[in-house]
C-alpha cells in the first residue's frame, strides 16, 4: 500500500496514472519559476509547486495537475495559477476523458497575493467553462496540507471530489479561524476537532465529497476511474434543486455546535465511533444517511 | 537529658493545629489554604510532587497563594518544576531555597529568578540522587502528593502514573513528616492500594483532575528518512553487534525510529528473540508494533503514558500491572533498573564536544538533568555479566594492562545539524558559559564523554571504546561530525585510518544501502497506524489525532 498522504505530487501522479504514460508540460527543466519570489529573495521551485501534464487513466486520455504541498504549502502564485489555467484551457481543445486535479494547497500565495488571487479567479472561470463544454473535472484531496482558501472554492466548483479521511477541505483553514475568531471558537491544535470539522469523513457525510477512500494511492486511482463517466446535470432545474438542498442543509444543521451533533442528527448510531473506522467500514456504517 | 523525640512532637503539634479542619482524613477543597497554614512553619523543607508527568497542581496553586507574611522561606525539594506555580512559590516569597532535578518547561523563569537572587539553589540532581537525599539530608517535613483516588482511611490509588509518589511518601511518613494528598476522587473501595493509608495524614479532593503531560508520544509521521537511516545503523551496527537485550531508550524521534523498525528491519536481519527483549522504558506508543511482533518480553516503566491504559491492561505479560489490571510504575525503581540492569542507553542530545561530553544546556535556561545521566552512565558498581557488557568491556580494555571488567553501552545519537542548522558538534559546550553566568560549581554535562561508548550520526558510528588516545577520540568524533565546522576540521588521513580499524563505520561499511532508508520501513507511519497495530486499544490524546 502506498500512502497518498505521504507521497509527493510527482509520486501521486506516477501512482495514479497508467504506468509510464505521464507526460509533463513545462517540466522543471524549463525553469518556469516565480518571478515574484526571486525579487523577494525567497527560494523558488523550478515547477512553481505544480506539475501539469497528460497521461492515460485506465487506458483513457486525461489531463492532470498535482500541487506540491512541500513547496509553500501548495500555495497558488502567478506561474502556479497560470499553469493550471493553461491545462484547463488545453482540455477544452483536446477533449480528454477528464481533468484530474490532485489538490494540496493552503490557498493564495501571500508573497504574490494579487497575482495569486487573479490566478485563482481565472482557474474558477476555466473550470466552469470546461464543465459546460462537457469535460468532467475530478478533484482528489488527500494530501498533508489539505485544500483551503481559493483552492477550496475551486474544488467545490468541480464535478466530483474524492477524499481520504486524512484529506481536508474548507475555505478558511483552522489556524486562520483561530487567529481571527479566537481559540474558544476553534482550537486549531485540537487535531481531532480539526479533522472531524474539515476532514474527509465529515465532507463525505455532508455530501461535499463524492467518494471517501482509504489513504492508498491505488484506492484514489480506482475512485478516479469510477468517476470518469460522470455526466453532470447542469440544467437550471438541477442547479435550483442543488440550491434548495444546500438551503435545507443549513436549516437542518445550522444550530449544531460540533460535527458530532450533525452526525447524530443524520441518524448515525454511535457517531463518536466514526473517526476510528477504516474507510470500508465507515462507508458501510453511514450508507443511506448522508446529508 | 536530651529530648529524642522533637520531630514527632512537632508533628503532633501541627496535626493538632489542623484537627478542626479535617473530617477524619478528609479536607474540603476550600480549606486547603487553612490546612497548609496550620501544618507548615517558616523554613520547613517541603516536597511538592512535581513529577515528570503527573502534577499535584491543586496543592501547588494553594501553596503559591499562601500569605508570605505567615509562611515563608520554605525549602522546596522536588524532582520536576513543570508548572508555573512551581516558580510562583518563589516569586511570591513563600519559598526561597530549591533542590531539584529537572525544570524543562520552567527553565527560563528559573534562570531569571536565580539571577535576581530570589531562589537559592541547593543543588541540581539526577532523579536517583535527589531521591537518595530524601533519605539522607533532604527529608521533607511536609509532602504534598498526588493520586488518582483515595478511600476514607487515606489509602491511595495512584493509577498507572505512580511515578515518584512511593519514594516521597516513604521518606516523609517514616521521619515524622506530614503527608497531604490531592486526589481526583474519594471512593469507598479502591481498585488497589498503592500507598497505605497509615502513611497519609490528609486527603483532599481536587476540583479538577490532576494534570498529566503525555511526554512520550512521538508521532511517526514526523520521523524523517535520515532518522530511519540512523535507526538502521543503531540496530545493525550496535544492537546486533553486541547482542543488546536489556536497554533503555531516551525520548525522541531518533529512538522512536528504532522502535518502529524492529518489526521490519531487525526482523529481516533475523534478530527477533536476540535483541531488545527487556526494557526499562515508559510505555512508548511507538513500541506497540514491536510488542505485537513478539520482539518484547518485558517493560518496566518510570511513569505511564496517556492513552496507553487499555493497551497495557491487555498486555500484562509485558508490563507491570496490579491485581486490578492497571499499570504500576515507579520512577525510583525504574531508574535503578535502568542504571544497573540495562546493557545499553541510547538517546539524543543538543551538543557534543571533542571529548564526547554532551549537554542539553542552553544559555538563559537552567533545565537540570532528570534521569538521563543515571541511564547514560557506566554503572561502575555493576558486577553481573552479560555478553553485551563483557564485549564492551573487552573493547575498552584490549591491549591495556587492566583487570577484566564489563562496560555499559552508552550511545549518543544525533544528526550532525539540529534545528535551525545549529551544529550538534562544538569545540566548547554552551554549558561552560551557563555555569559561569549562573554561578554553578560545574558545567551541567548530561552525559560525560568518559561514559559514552558510541556516537551515531547520519555519517556513521564512532566507537569510542576502541580509541586509545585523546587524539584518536577527537578524530573519531570529528570523523562522524559531517559538514559541521568540527567535522570539517578533521585530519583526513587519521580518519581514514580509524575507519580501516573499524573505529569509524560508515553505513556502507555496515552493509547498509542508504537507498533502503525510507519511511516504508516504519511499522507505523502515523498515530493511527499505532492504533491499528494495537487492535484499537491505544487511545491517543486529541492533539495526536488526525481523525
Amino acid at each position: 500500500m502506498n500512502s497518498y498522504y505521504e507521497a509527493s505530487a510527482r509520486e501521486r501522479l506516477r501512482l495514479l496514472l497508467d504506468p509510464g504514460t505521464f507526460h509533463e508540460f513545462l517540466p522543471p527543466s524549463e525553469r518556469v519559476a516565480s518571478p515574484h519570489l526571486l525579487q523577494l529573495d525567497t527560494p523558488a521551485a523550478f515547477d512553481d509547486g505544480i506539475i501539469v501534464g497528460k497521461g492515460l487513466l485506465d487506458g483513457r486520455a486525461v489531463l492532470a495537475a498535482a500541487q506540491e504541498g512541500g513547496f509553500m504549502g501548495g500555495a497558488v502564485g502567478e506561474v502556479h495559477g497560470a499553469k493550471l489555467v493553461g491545462l484547463l484551457e488545453r482540455a477544452r481543445d483536446e477533449r480528454p476523458a477528464a481533468v484530474l486535479l490532485l489538490v494540496e494547497s493552503g490557498g493564495v500565495r501571500l508573497h504574490e497575493a494579487n497575482a495569486g488571487l487573479i490566478g485563482v479567479s481565472e482557474i474558477m472561470r476555466a473550470v466552469l467553462a470546461l464543465r459546460s463544454a462537457g469535460v468532467p473535472v475530478i478533484v482528489l484531496d488527500g494530501g498533508q496540507f489539505g485544500c483551503f482558501g481559493g483552492m477550496g472554492i475551486v474544488a467545490r466548483l468541480c464535478d466530483a471530489i474524492v477524499m481520504s479521511e486524512e484529506g481536508r477541505l474548507g475555505l478558511s483553514g483552522p489556524e486562520v479561524i483561530e487567529t481571527t475568531c479566537g481559540v474558544e471558537e476553534f482550537d486549531s491544535r485540537d487535531r481531532a476537532l480539526v479533522w472531524r470539522t474539515v476532514g474527509g469523513k465529515h465532507r463525505y457525510l455532508l455530501g461535499e465529497a463524492d467518494a471517501l477512500v482509504a489513504d492508498d494511492a491505488a484506492a484514489f486511482r480506482q475512485a478516479a476511474i469510477d468517476l470518469l463517466d460522470t455526466k453532470p446535470d447542469l440544467s437550471l432545474e438541477a442547479l435550483t434543486a442543488e440550491h434548495e438542498r444546500l438551503g435545507g442543509r443549513l436549516e437542518r444543521f445550522g444550530a449544531c455546535r460540533d460535527a458530532l451533533d450533525i452526525w447524530s442528527a443524520l441518524g448515525i448510531a454511535a457517531p463518536e465511533k466514526l473517526p476510528l473506522l477504516e474507510a470500508d467500514a465507515f462507508r458501510a456504517a453511514v450508507a443511506g444517511k448522508r446529508a | 537529658m536530651r529530648d529524642w523525640n522533637i520531630q514527632a512532637r512537632s508533628r503532633q503539634a501541627r496535626l493538632a493545629r489542623a484537627s478542626s479542619l479535617a473530617k477524619g482524613k478528609e479536607i474540603g477543597a476550600a480549606d486547603v489554604a487553612a490546612l497548609l497554614e496550620a501544618v507548615l512553619e517558616p523554613g520547613d523543607r517541603v516536597c511538592l510532587e512535581g513529577n515528570n508527568q503527573k502534577q499535584a497542581d491543586f496543592l501547588a496553586r494553594a501553596l503559591a497563594d499562601l500569605d508570605p507574611e505567615k509562611i515563608h522561606d520554605l525549602h522546596m525539594v522536588q524532582s520536576v518544576l513543570a508548572l508555573p506555580e512551581h516558580i510562583d512559590v518563589f516569586e511570591r516569597g513563600v519559598a526561597s531555597k530549591l533542590d531539584f532535578s529537572f525544570s524543562g518547561p520552567q527553565a527560563g523563569r528559573l534562570a531569571k529568578l536565580v539571577g535576581a537572587h530570589r531562589i537559592k539553589i541547593g543543588a541540581i540532581h539526577t532523579y536517583l540522587e535527589l531521591f537518595g537525599r530524601y533519605f539522607v539530608d533532604l527529608t521533607p517535613r511536609v509532602a504534598l502528593v498526588c493520586a488518582q483516588a483515595a478511600d476514607r482511611a487515606g489509602n491511595l490509588y495512584t493509577g498507572p502514573n505512580t511515578e515518584d509518589t512511593p519514594v516521597i511518601v516513604e521518606a516523609t511518613a517514616f521521619k515524622s513528616g506530614i503527608v497531604i494528598a490531592q486526589v481526583n476522587e474519594i471512593v469507598e473501595t479502591l481498585p488497589r492500594v498503592d500507598i497505605p493509608g497509615g502513611w497519609v495524614d490528609f486527603i483532599v479532593q481536587s476540583p479538577k483532575p490532576h494534570f498529566i503531560e503525555p511526554l512520550f508520544t512521538r508521532d511517526p509521521a514526523q520521523i524523517s528518512e535520515i532518522q530511519v537511516l540512523m535507526a538502521m545503523m543503531a540496530i545493525k551496527g550496535i544492537y546486533a553487534e553486541y547482542g543488546v537485550d536489556r536497554l533503555n531508550h531516551g525520548i525522541g524521534f531518533d529512538t522512536a525510529a528504532i522502535e518502529l523498525i524492529l518489526p521490519t528491519y531487525a526482523q529481516s536481519l533475523g534478530l527477533k528473540g536476540k535483541i531488545c527483549r527487556h526494557w526499562a522504558l515508559n510505555p512508548h506508543p511507538a513500541l506497540i508494533p514491536a510488542i505485537e511482533a513478539g520482539f518484547v518480553e518485558s517493560v518496566h516503566s518510570f511513569g505511564s503514558e496517556l492513552g496507553m491504559e487499555a493497551y497495557i491492561r491487555a498486555r500484562p505479560d509485558i508490563f507491570f500491572t496490579g491485581a486490578d489490571g492497571s499499570m504500576r510504575s515507579n520512577r525510583a525503581m525504574c531508574q535503578a533498573a535502568g542504571h544497573y540492569a540495562c546493557d545499553l542507553f541510547i538517546g539524543s542530545t543538543l551538543q557534543i564536544d571533542l571529548a564526547g561530553n554532551s549537554s542539553t544546556a542552553t544559555l538563559g535556561r537552567i533545565a537540570g538533568f532528570g534521569g538521563a545521566p543515571n541511564m547514560g552512565a557506566d554503572a561502575r558498581g555493576r558486577r553481573h555479566a552479560s555478553p553485551a557488557w563483557l564485549k564492551a568491556g573487552r573493547e575498552a580494555r584490549a591491549g591495556r594492562n587492566l583487570i577484566p571488567r564489563g562496560q555499559k553501552l552508552v550511545v549518543q545519537m544525533v544528526e550532525t545539524f539540529r534545528e535551525h542548522m545549529q551544529p550538534a558538534f562544538v569545540e566548547r559546550l554552551d554549558a561552560w558559559e551557563l555555569a559561569e553566568t549562573a554561578n554553578m560549581d560545574l558545567p551541567p554535562v548530561m552525559i560525560y564523554g568518559e561514559d559514552v561508548s558510541h556516537i551515531l550520526t547520519e555519517e556513521g558510528i564512532a566507537n569510542l571504546l576502541l580509541c586509545r588516545t585523546d587524539e584518536e577520540r577527537e578524530q573519531a568524533i570529528r570523523g562522524v561530525a559531517g559538514y559541521t565546522p568540527v567535522g570539517l576540521g578533521r585530519d583526513k588521513a587519521m580518519v581514514e585510518n580509524l575507519r580501516d580499524r573499524g573505529i569509524i563505520r560508515r553505513p556502507e561499511d555496515l552493509g547498509i544501502d542508504k537507498r533502503d532508508a525510507t519511511r516504508d520501513l516504519l511499522a507505523a507511519r502515523s498515530v493511527k497506524d499505532l492504533v491499528r497495530a494495537s487492535g484499537g486499544l491505544y487511545d491517543p490524546p486529541k492533539r495526536f489525532r488526525n481523525w
